[in-house]
């Protein structure tokens, strides 16, 4: 009886587990709300389990900047002479390209800082890549919002609890980022494929890259606020083009959660509203 | 009789191997800011299931695999059900075998696991590459059962600590 009674629970809860496995994927809002709110109750542990290892992190770092004090403090010396002249350029283009963009209208894009927000858990899988966040609705933080760190994009918010977040990364294989040369301006593509380095696709066939292309968001698909870094080209092969990320994505801390929107002037509005109102 | 379980280790201290084995999916999912170990971390849920399948089978009933399981897929992102699924195989595998295991030393239940940790990476591999629709990258399957087997005597070692807490002192 005790051996009948052992085999039936390890039938159901093998259907169970298959049925999930099966069913889960196609009953996504069941599945994200169980899912959320179990992350809502393990994030304030993994956040402060975690805080030894930033610790650790920030100590390591301090002592490697200890050590390259001198040669970096010569290096930004020489550096700062060039930035300040670049500083100069920069401002006059800044103004020029103001004047332009209000002669031709153009609709800006406005990024709002949602939350800053720390990185508490990690998948750790090979297969399946995301973090999870400390900040979640009760924030402000909504599905699809754009996460961006210091050195550039990281990837965006696929499920949200009250306060946690799961952030799909850039590197894993359902992302897909509208990018472009920061050269040319080509718009391209970024697929994650697992790998640390994810592909560009929809590259023009008439248009090269060479190694170490720098690629931005291009703003197309309105998650990603454009220009942005991304990364650079590391590998050109028959299989694809690779970048390296700019952002470390195994070594994330503080993460910005970020809107982008466009807003365009309401006198263009005005103007579509009443070319529309004879119809 | 190490695989006995007295009637005083139900209560409170029977929980131990279920935390434990919590605590080791939480680890799991720590930031640890190393390039190599992102995909490769080692299955520690996977070492510690298969030892209490082993030592206090009782303690560690389907009910708690399967949640552990649901717990890990939860936290760490992946499908749903997936890692439920594979601990629960490994459970029934082990629980099966188990009077084998008891009599015998480390090194033959090192030796089993060896192979219990390979056909694991394997069966993740195959049913990641299932539910993504996409073939993915073997070696890195490979590569977490070869640190999951590197780091088991460490595993066995904690595990051993937590297994002393549940002997009686009355015993």
């Amino acid at each position: 009886m005790k051996e009948l009674r052992h085999r039936f629970s390890s039938g159901f809860f093998i259907t169970l587990a298959l049925a999930l496995l099966i069913f889960g994927s196609k009953n996504t809002s069941v599945v994200d709300d169980i899912s959320s709110k179990t992350s809502d109750i393990f994030v304030p542990i993994l956040d402060i389990a975690s805080r030894p290892f930033e610790a650790a992190g920030d100590f390591m770092e301090w002592t490697r900047q200890v050590a390259i004090v001198f040669s970096e403090n010569k290096r930004l010396i020489s550096e700062n002479e060039v930035l300040k002249l670049a500083q100069i350029k920069a401002s006059q283009l800044a103004i020029d390209n103001q004047r332009l963009k209000k002669l031709l209208n153009v609709g800006e894009g406005q990024v709002n800082t949602i939350a800053a927000a720390r990185v508490v858990s990690d998948s750790d899988s090979p297969f399946f890549k995301s973090v999870l966040i400390n900040r979640g609705t009760n924030d402000g933080v909504e599905k699809g919002y754009a996460v961006i760190n210091e050195d550039g994009i990281v990837g965006r918010t696929i499920n949200l609890g009250s306060s946690s977040s799961r952030v799909l990364l850039a590197t894993d294989i359902n992302s897909r980022i509208p990018v472009k040369l920061a050269a040319g301006g080509i718009n391209m593509i970024l697929e994650g494929d697992n790998s640390p380095y994810p592909i560009l696709a929809f590259l023009p066939f008439d248009k090269k890259l060479a190694i170490g292309d720098l690629i931005l968001t291009s703003g197309y698909g309105m998650v990603f606020p454009p220009d942005l870094p991304v990364g650079q080209v590391v590998e050109i092969t028959a299989e694809g083009i690779r970048i390296k990320l700019s952002a470390k994505l195994y070594n994330l801390n503080y993460v910005s959660i970020v809107g982008y929107e466009i807003i365009r002037s309401p006198v263009v509005e005005n103007q579509e509203n009443t070319t529309k109102e004879p119809n | 009789m190490m695989g006995l379980e007295s009637k005083s280790e139900i209560g409170f201290r029977g929980i131990l191997p279920f935390v434990s084995t919590l605590v080791l999916i939480l680890v799991m999912q720590l930031q640890y800011r190393l390039f190599f170990l992102d995909n490769l971390f080692p299955y520690l849920s996977l070492a510690a299931v298969y030892y209490w399948c082993i030592f206090k089978p009782r303690l560690m009933p389907v009910s708690a695999v399967f949640l552990l399981g649901l717990l890990q897929d939860i936290i760490s992102g992946g499908p749903l059900g997936m890692m439920a699924l594979l601990l629960l195989i490994v459970r029934i595998f082990v629980v099966r075998q188990s009077s084998r295991f008891l009599e015998r030393e480390f090194l033959f239940n090192w030796l089993v696991f060896i192979m219990v940790a390979l056909v694991f990476g394997l069966a993740t591999w195959a049913t990641a590459s299932v539910y993504i629709k996409e073939t993915q990258n073997l070696w890195n399957a490979l590569g977490q059962s070869i640190f999951t087997i590197a780091v088991f005597p460490v595993v066995v070692l904690l595990l051993g600590w937590v297994r002393n807490m549940l002997v009686t002192e009355n015993r």
